[in-house]
């Protein structure tokens, strides 16, 4: 028995891949039938639903989404809860992609405009796509303009139409002009704390993946982060506070089966582990 | 056969096909997973390519094309004689325009002249050509001339941004750790905030003090903090594992609810 559950230890990686998409499968045949757990939701989640919710309506929340194909696992449910809630709040918003990926502008469309046509949200006087701005040698002065002059840094919208005829980039110029800047990203820049929360004082929230999301929490503690989606979990929860149910949920109760399958690897190689000690013991 | 193919044709619109196209390489990298093969090979490189190739476009578009192709296209359409720059130059030393702001206030001052200073933006070339002579080893130091520029403006903006940065966080680090020092005086709920509280220190102080290798560790209690320190750490690198274990989980549901949802069975 002993040298068997040694031979645990030597499974073939290839046999815990198929084991875990079979269990990611299961969801997908279960469908409709499995439900998010009923748990509060975390305080980097809550702070951000109630940053949104204090929006007021003279003010924008200004959306940097710089992700693609890359992070879209994680950051399009992220962006996706967010931008739902904001319309439902009527609440303006600038989208713009900084920087990361050139791909950034056509995937935040993609997501945006589906949700705003349904709640009836106007593009231009409701909400605006920036498109994607360059940072070049460094993104630290690509924010800092931006945060000073928005109509400087990117003339034109997505469609190439003057910012200045989009009826709400009319109030809006500068940073100080939005309640909050959300940064949906792999990992968003750090840089985004200290220049427009630490030298202008808007309020920050980041959408990030949840592998990044350890290194964020320290801003959290110190007040310098206004909240955080942490990967798709955050999504969920954020999903769970506005009570819509959307990609994020659905990918948070899929992914409890690959964890399972994952909790039992790491049981089973650590069986396979002892066991072989105990062998080698016993054989001296 | 011919009713066949033209079922075929019709349902290839370019949706189908791009899921089609998607599906295919999805599932050729996947089969990196049993081994090694051209296939995920040639699927690599032209991801590799078509993102190069994006890049090239996009950057062309929103931002080469915008902010210094068309200014420069513009100024030479406009068709006028260029303004005279001597004029320029006697109306800032006759005092009609304000210094330090002249060049702004200058150019406010003759807008007629706009057009033509717009092909100013060709004067971008110089130091922007000077990046490229890093490729030759007898004019490199020509492109010493824009690194070090770009240095030296990075340098004091990471400076000016890591201050804003870690300034906080020491402030935020100091935390009361007296439970009836506060003004609603001795609670549960002040008890456990200095519970946590002193948590929080313990493990900053013991981090911080594995990291002091200078340091001579024959005190007993010297080690035994060091010790926490190490637990502390390989705590947060636990957390950091399951954080990534949970990301690739997440990549791996998006791909298969694509082949299911998008491939397999489109909704």
């Amino acid at each position: 028995m002993i040298r068997w559950l040694a031979r645990l230890r030597d499974i073939d990686r290839r046999w815990l891949y198929l084991a875990t998409a079979v269990a990611l499968a299961v969801p997908f045949v279960a469908r409709g039938r499995i439900a998010m757990p009923p748990t509060e939701p975390f305080m980097v989640t809550r702070r951000l639903f109630d940053a949104i919710e204090a929006c007021p309506p003279d003010k924008v929340v200004l959306i940097d989404s710089s992700w693609n194909m890359g992070s879209q696992a994680e950051n399009e449910a992220q962006l996706e809860c967010v931008v739902r809630h904001l319309c439902r709040r009527r609440v303006r918003f600038v989208v713009i992609s900084v920087g990361v990926t050139e791909l950034g502008p056509e995937f935040a469309r993609q997501v945006i405009e589906p949700i705003a046509a349904e709640a009836g949200r106007q593009y231009g006087t409701d909400w605006v796509n920036l498109g994607y701005v360059q940072a070049g040698g460094d993104i630290k002065v690509l924010i800092e303009a931006l945060c000073r002059d928005l109509h400087a840094v990117r003339p034109t919208d997505v469609h190439d139409t003057p910012v200045a005829q989009l009826p709400l980039m009319r109030s809006v110029r500068s940073i100080n002009d939005a309640h909050l800047l959300f940064s949906v990203t792999y990992s968003p820049t750090a840089d985004w704390i200290s220049l427009v929360k630490g030298q202008f004082g808007t309020p920050v929230a980041f959408g990030c993946m949840t592998i990044m999301s350890p290194y964020y929490h320290t801003f959290i503690e110190s007040g310098q982060l206004s909240g955080m989606l942490v990967g798709n979990w955050g999504a969920a929860e954020y999903e769970r506070l506005t009570q819509a149910r959307g990609k994020g949920t659905e990918r948070i109760a899929f992914a409890t089966y690959g964890n399972c399958a994952i909790l039992a690897a790491i049981l089973l190689g650590n069986l396979g582990l002892w066991a072989a000690r105990r062998t080698r013991g016993r054989t001296r | 056969m011919t009713e066949a193919l033209r079922t075929l044709a019709e349902s290839l619109t370019p949706e189908n096909l791009a899921a089609l196209v998607s599906a295919a390489a999805t599932l050729i990298v996947f089969s990196y997973l049993v081994k090694d093969n051209p296939l995920y090979r040639l699927a690599l490189q032209a991801a590799l390519g078509a993102a190069v190739g994006i890049g090239v476009f996009i950057a062309w578009r929103d931002v080469l094309r915008p902010k210094w192709w068309q200014p420069i296209q513009g100024a030479f359409a406009a068709g006028r004689p260029p303004a005279d720059p001597f004029q320029l130059l006697e109306a800032v030393t006759a005092g009609r325009v304000a210094c330090p702001k002249w060049w702004a206030a200058a150019l406010a001052a003759f807008p007629e002249s706009r057009p033509w200073t717009d092909a100013l933006w060709l004067l971008a070339l110089v130091p922007g050509s000077l990046w490229y002579f890093q490729l030759s080893k007898k004019w490199f130091w020509l492109s010493t001339l824009i690194t070090g520029l770009f240095i030296g403006v990075s340098a004091g903006l990471a400076f000016k941004s890591q201050i804003l940065l870690i300034l906080p966080q020491i402030g935020a680090s100091l935390k009361p750790i007296v439970p009836f020092a506060g003004p609603g005086g001795l609670t549960w709920a002040s008890t456990l905030d200095c519970l946590n509280h002193l948590l929080f220190l313990v493990g900053m102080m013991t981090t911080l003090l594995y990291f002091f290798f200078s340091l001579r560790t024959e005190s007993r209690f010297l080690r035994g903090s060091m010790r926490i320190g190490r637990l502390m750490i390989m705590a947060t690198l636990g957390a950091m594992f399951a954080s990534t274990v949970m990301t690739r989980m997440a990549y791996l549901l998006e791909r298969l609810g694509f082949l299911c949802d998008k491939w397999l069975a489109p909704r």
